[in-house]
């Protein structure tokens, strides 16, 4: 592998694309897409009480990703089967290049289409920077974030395309794995809770229902509603009988997902903003739902003692754990790594036995 | 040399020595697995069998040197379609490591020697198919190769392009190259080639030289046309010499020029008015139809 050899290969691939393809609309449909989204968002969201720019962030943030796992995995899916079956790659692999040349030529040529796509919405996330509450610092990290994990779909489909001998297929099973790491992780996450449920004691601190029991009746049953008014006075220390689910034992589903790594390494859950899961902070409320998955099952006393100004302590806020991006990253680095290099084991020559169907030239 | 795909046996016994200076042609019927050789050759695809030496490295383990040495024009190969001309070139010259300067000069020299000049600047998506393949011979050409592997390269071209091509491969094998090319173009590889390998069903048939002495001893077929068609019959009858038409002219087995020659002399003296009179077949035609025959 060399620079000079890379940098052919991605300057021939780019120059291809950038002739047959018609990137000026397809850029521009993205530009019109992402400031309407954008510009709708702020248009709702924005008044004197709230600052929009954690959430213009977000929402920026999630669309784009959003439409990138669309986009980007066309940009590899059929790269090199495709090369095989224009009879051009046969051409590059009898010159001096070496299949490290020519899989990471392709992947840098993907990657930087793909980051004129990030490009491309940059405006509006400096517009979210501007319209309030984030510093550029956190914006740059979250954007590398964003560009790693695009180049990680960018050899994901470069992987697969030198597994199958038809472009169709390839781009199918592109698409397919792309999908089990956006939803396919969350579905098994969710559907895993009764592998990981179990009835348990805890504790809380409330209105006893021997409260409620000492209350005078309707005929029907129902409480008279003019003798119901609980105060702090009336909350015990107690313990029941819940169903408690045990997500620390399930949580590293969720690194996989390439929405929970950027929106846990999003600067919009740190901002300054409503309460946790209000407004529409897609991003955030993702970051704080994994990490209090990570966090697990929440062995503190239960706070039900709030009510009607009556002086009792607040509902705690979910339980958090560390930052969970970091193992995520680690998880993409290896996947995108054994993708890359399955890739070159796949176009190495001369080989010894050729998939159903192929031709070398 | 072997080389099986699943239970299809493309190559099963194929052996021969491509000499530097010379040109050897590959001749064969479809699927006789010429190409299935020259992708081996071409440091793509590993023989099952046997071993195979490029100026004494071996495409299976030492691929790199082998790939600096040869030049490869595949048969039905696709090219980037969007590129002008010279940037294939261009680009070709960066994958041998090429600096840029090297890369042009050898550009403008390899496309004066094919004429491609004048389409250097069109897209490669525009080119007919005979300019795609002198386009692909450019290719192989670009990094001075000194083995030449080129699989059908006169398909598609015209006539004057089959000329220069001839004249082309010529040139390299003087300048001491080891030329192999592989045609179903009989008379033109007759012109070009010193050699002639004919493979049928995997395996070679036959390793002939292609020169003038041979040609001269070998009994042949000649074919003789005249305006006395009759008594151009008659003659041959009185004189016992096996003869027959073929439409309007007449065919008959001479053994070499020699002879030959003393044929049209005694036809010419005794007034038989001659209009034709050529070897039917060239010697590869011949060698060749021999090899292949049990296909029919």
């Amino acid at each position: 592998m060399s620079l000079h050899g890379i940098r052919t290969v991605a300057a021939l691939e780019l120059r291809q694309r950038a002739r047959t393809s018609r990137w000026p609309v397809v850029l521009l449909l993205w530009f019109l897409l992402v400031a309407g989204v954008t510009s709708l968002s702020y248009a709702a969201l924005n008044n004197a009480s709230v600052k929009a720019g954690p959430t213009l962030y977000d929402v920026t943030t999630f669309l784009v990703l959003g439409l990138s796992m669309l986009v980007v995995p066309s940009l590899t899916a059929t790269s090199v089967n495709g090369d095989r079956e224009a009879g051009v790659l046969a051409t590059l692999q009898t010159t001096l290049l070496t299949p490290a040349d020519i899989i990471v030529g392709k992947l840098v040529s993907s990657w930087v289409i793909a980051l004129v796509f990030l490009a491309v919405s940059s405006p509006f996330l400096l517009w979210a920077w501007v319209a309030g509450g984030i510093g550029i610092g956190q914006v740059v990290g979250s954007l590398l974030v964003l560009a790693f994990v695009l180049a990680v779909t960018c050899a994901i489909g470069l992987a697969f395309s030198t597994l199958t001998a038809r472009t169709v297929a390839s781009a199918v099973l592109t698409y397919l794995a792309i999908a089990t790491l956006v939803f396919g992780t969350v579905i098994v996450f969710l559907l895993s809770f009764f592998l990981v449920q179990s009835r348990e004691q805890v504790r809380y601190y409330g209105i006893p229902d021997s409260f409620w029991a000492a209350q005078t009746k309707n005929d029907d049953g129902s409480i008279s509603p003019d003798s119901v008014i609980p105060t702090v006075a009336d909350c015990r220390h107690l313990t029941r009988e819940e169903t408690v689910i045990h997500t620390e034992r399930i949580w590293w589903l969720l690194p996989m997902n390439p929405f929970v790594v950027v929106a846990d390494a999003a600067p919009g859950r740190t901002a300054p903003g409503p309460t946790a899961y209000s407004g529409v902070q897609p991003m955030r409320a993702i970051s704080i739902g994994a990490r209090s998955a990570r966090a697990g099952a929440d062995g503190r006393e239960r706070q039900e003692c709030d009510f009607g100004g009556g002086g009792g302590p607040a509902a705690l806020p979910p339980l958090q754990s560390g930052p969970i991006y970091p193992y995520g990253l680690v998880f993409y680095l290896a996947l995108g790594a054994g993708a890359t290099w399955l890739a070159i084991r796949r176009t190495r020559t001369p080989v010894t036995r050729l998939p159903n169907g192929t031709r070398i030239a | 040399m072997r080389r099986a795909f699943g239970s299809v046996l493309a190559v099963d016994d194929i052996s021969l020595v491509a000499r530097p200076g010379e040109v050897t042609a590959l001749v064969g019927p479809n699927g006789a697995g010429k190409t299935t050789l020259l992708l081996m050759l071409a440091t793509l695809l590993v023989p099952d069998h046997g071993t195979i030496r490029i100026e004494g490295f071996d495409p299976v383990t030492q691929p790199a040197e082998v790939r600096a040495r040869i030049g490869w024009m595949p048969d039905g190969f696709g090219t980037w379609d969007a590129l002008t001309v010279r940037e294939v070139l261009h680009t070709i010259g960066a994958a041998y490591r090429m600096g840029p300067a090297e890369a042009r000069a050898r550009t403008e020299a390899v496309l004066e020697l094919l004429h491609l000049g004048d389409l250097a600047d069109r897209r490669a998506r525009v080119l007919s198919r005979g300019q795609k393949q002198r386009l692909g011979l450019a290719r192989a050409l670009l990094h001075d190769p000194s083995v030449l592997l080129l699989d059908e390269p006169a398909s598609g071209l015209d006539p004057r392009s089959r000329i220069e091509l001839r004249d082309v491969l010529r040139t390299m094998a003087a300048d001491g190259k080891t030329v192999l090319v592989s045609s179903h173009i009989l008379t033109e590889l007759q012109e070009v080639a010193d050699r002639a390998v004919i493979v049928a069903r995997g395996r070679t048939t036959q390793d002939q030289t292609l020169d003038a002495t041979e040609l001269a001893t070998t009994v042949g077929t000649w074919r003789i046309t005249s305006l006395d068609a009759d008594r151009l019959r008659q003659w041959l009858g009185e004189r016992h010499v096996p003869w027959r038409a073929e439409l309007a002219a007449v065919v008959v087995q001479v053994g070499g020029e020699e002879q030959a020659a003393r044929l049209l002399a005694d036809l010419v003296a005794d007034g038989i008015r001659v209009i034709a009179f050529a070897p039917s077949h060239g010697a590869l035609e011949a060698a060749y139809l021999a090899a292949t025959e049990d296909r029919q």
